[in-house]
């Protein structure tokens, strides 16, 4: 590479850095001012990328905007209520059920620790303490029930507020949002008008492909094992099945954690049926064929470019700074920043090759 | 009737998205598009002012739509050679609206002008609204793209 031409791309990449420190600082600086409706902004906007069409549906239709978006909300609210009033008592229950085989299933944790940790222990002639693992789990779990008995006032508060909140905020997006994005956008400079727009254009278009790819996605995850825990008679087949399709929504690291929980569920159950951990982990995997193989090639195929470690660094990181928010928003936030960086850092780049 | 909070500051004109939709409907992009549809993305197309002098867009720069002179005039360059000196009511940089383009040419304001970006995402929005008028939009963009190129070639072959 010529020197000059090297110059240029180095201070080029130097260049972008620096705009791109600045609108991460940004960002993260609004989402620190919004923290307190950070979770109703963001499932607003995930309703907003997954109702949209449904609206223009309607508005093509010759439906007046405002009365489409009115009847998508309708509808969304029966069908909440309808899944409220059926699914939650069926989910208290199995939560219930749950909490009661919670002690079976440590004291399944224990075998297996015991069985293979004194083989491990053989080998690497290390000794490993099982009781204190199993300790230190306990004190883990009850130190989360407490929390979470403590803040139950606060939960329900968080949760009225939500409940009250998403639709107002979902019902405002769906109406406003692109005029106030215009407007918004024509604050941009003449130099950036351009270059903000394909930027924010690519980032949309991603983003709404995205959120609508792993919502399906989690959808038919959870149908499916719903149905197969059903089918091979497990005990929580409803709540087994919701966490397997939440989960989902984590590639490589989701589908391994709910494999773990299955059998650590099924192991659990009275009387022991061993060939149901063999069935349960075989609907699990059937469960990610389909996703494989269908769904993910018809719906979130080319929604993001981004390279298998990029994707496992990310949930790890994200997850360690921000939680479990972290986590959920670690692929979106990194397909986001790698656009935005590509498409600053050529536009950049293009400046420095026309200056002589 | 403002409808928002934001409407009083920013909203633009009628009589703004009229002179605009009057400009496009005078362009080839729009030829038998009804007019309240002109009208209609109008208002949703953004006016920009420039000074004299000021740069529009540099040769290699990523284009995100078509503009149309307003106001003023614009003078587009390639290598130091002047390509065209466009006035109110033309418009250039079209390609953008039908595939991700690379400006071609730099593009200056003369004096202060005023223009209107058309641009490609308002397009597609508009044509999942109105697919048929987005045909006919498409068969004209076309066109006019198709009239380019045979000028371009006319130009060629008689150097």
């Amino acid at each position: 590479m010529p020197a000059s031409v090297y110059i240029k791309t180095s201070s080029a990449n130097f260049q972008t850095m620096k705009i791109f420190v600045l609108v991460i600082a940004v960002i993260l600086g609004s989402f620190y001012l919004m923290s307190s409706v950070l979770i109703p902004v963001i499932i607003s906007f995930t309703l907003y990328a997954l109702f949209e069409p449904a609206t223009l549906y309607l508005v093509r239709h010759n439906i007046n905007h405002s009365v489409s978006i009115l009847i998508v909300l309708l509808l969304l609210v029966i069908f909440g209520f309808i899944a409220t009033a059926f699914a939650f008592p069926q989910l208290l229950d199995q939560v219930g059920l749950l909490q009661a085989k919670l002690p079976q299933i440590l004291s399944q944790l224990e075998v297996f620790l015991t069985r293979y940790s004194s083989a491990l222990s053989a080998k690497i002639g290390i000794d490993l303490d099982n009781s204190k693992i199993i300790i230190s789990l306990l004190s883990q779990f009850s130190s989360l029930g407490q929390s979470l008995l403590l803040n139950i006032s606060d939960k329900l508060l968080g949760f009225a507020i939500i409940s009250l909140l998403v639709p107002f905020l979902t019902y405002y997006l769906l109406k406003d949002y692109k005029s106030v994005r215009n407007r918004l956008m024509n604050w941009l400079p003449n130099s950036s008008f351009e270059l903000g727009w394909l930027i924010y254009h690519r980032v949309a278009r991603q983003l709404q492909s995205y959120t609508r790819g792993v919502m399906i996605q989690s959808a038919v995850m959870a149908s499916i094992c719903i149905a197969g825990f059903t089918l091979i008679g497990m005990d929580i087949a409803v709540l087994l099945g919701c966490i397997t399709g939440i989960l989902n929504l984590l590639p490589y690291v989701g589908p391994i954690i709910s494999m773990v929980l299955t059998l650590l569920v099924t192991s659990a159950m009275t009387p022991f049926d061993p060939s149901l951990l063999y069935l349960g982990v075989l609907v699990i995997m059937s469960a990610q064929i389909v996703d494989n193989v269908i769904v993910i090639p018809a719906v979130i195929a080319h929604a993001v470019n981004l390279h298998p470690v990029q994707v496992v660094l990310g949930i790890i990181i994200f997850g360690s700074v921000f939680g479990t928010l972290g986590v959920i928003l670690a692929i979106p936030a990194i397909a986001t920043a790698k656009i935005v960086y590509n498409n600053l850092y050529t536009d950049i780049l293009n400046a420095h090759r026309k200056t002589p | 009737m403002s409808n928002s909070f934001w409407s009083n500051i920013f909203k633009k004109q009628n009589n703004e998205i009229q002179s605009i939709a009057n400009l496009w409907q005078s362009t080839p992009l729009f030829n038998k598009i009804p007019a309240r549809h002109i009208e209609f993305l109008s208002a949703k197309m953004h006016v920009r002012h420039f000074r004299p002098d000021e740069v529009i867009f540099r040769q290699g720069d990523q284009g995100a739509g078509a503009i149309l002179v307003m106001q003023g005039s614009v003078r587009v360059m390639a290598n130091k050679t002047e390509l065209a000196l466009l006035e109110a009511g033309d418009f250039f940089g079209e390609i953008a609206l039908a595939e991700r383009d690379i400006r071609t040419a730099d593009a200056f304001s003369l004096g202060n002008s005023t223009l209107v970006y058309f641009l490609k995402q308002d397009l597609e929005e508009w044509i999942e609204l109105e697919p048929r008028l987005g045909a006919r939009f498409l068969m004209n963009l076309s066109s006019t793209l198709a009239q380019r190129l045979f000028q371009v070639n006319q130009l060629i072959a008689d150097q």
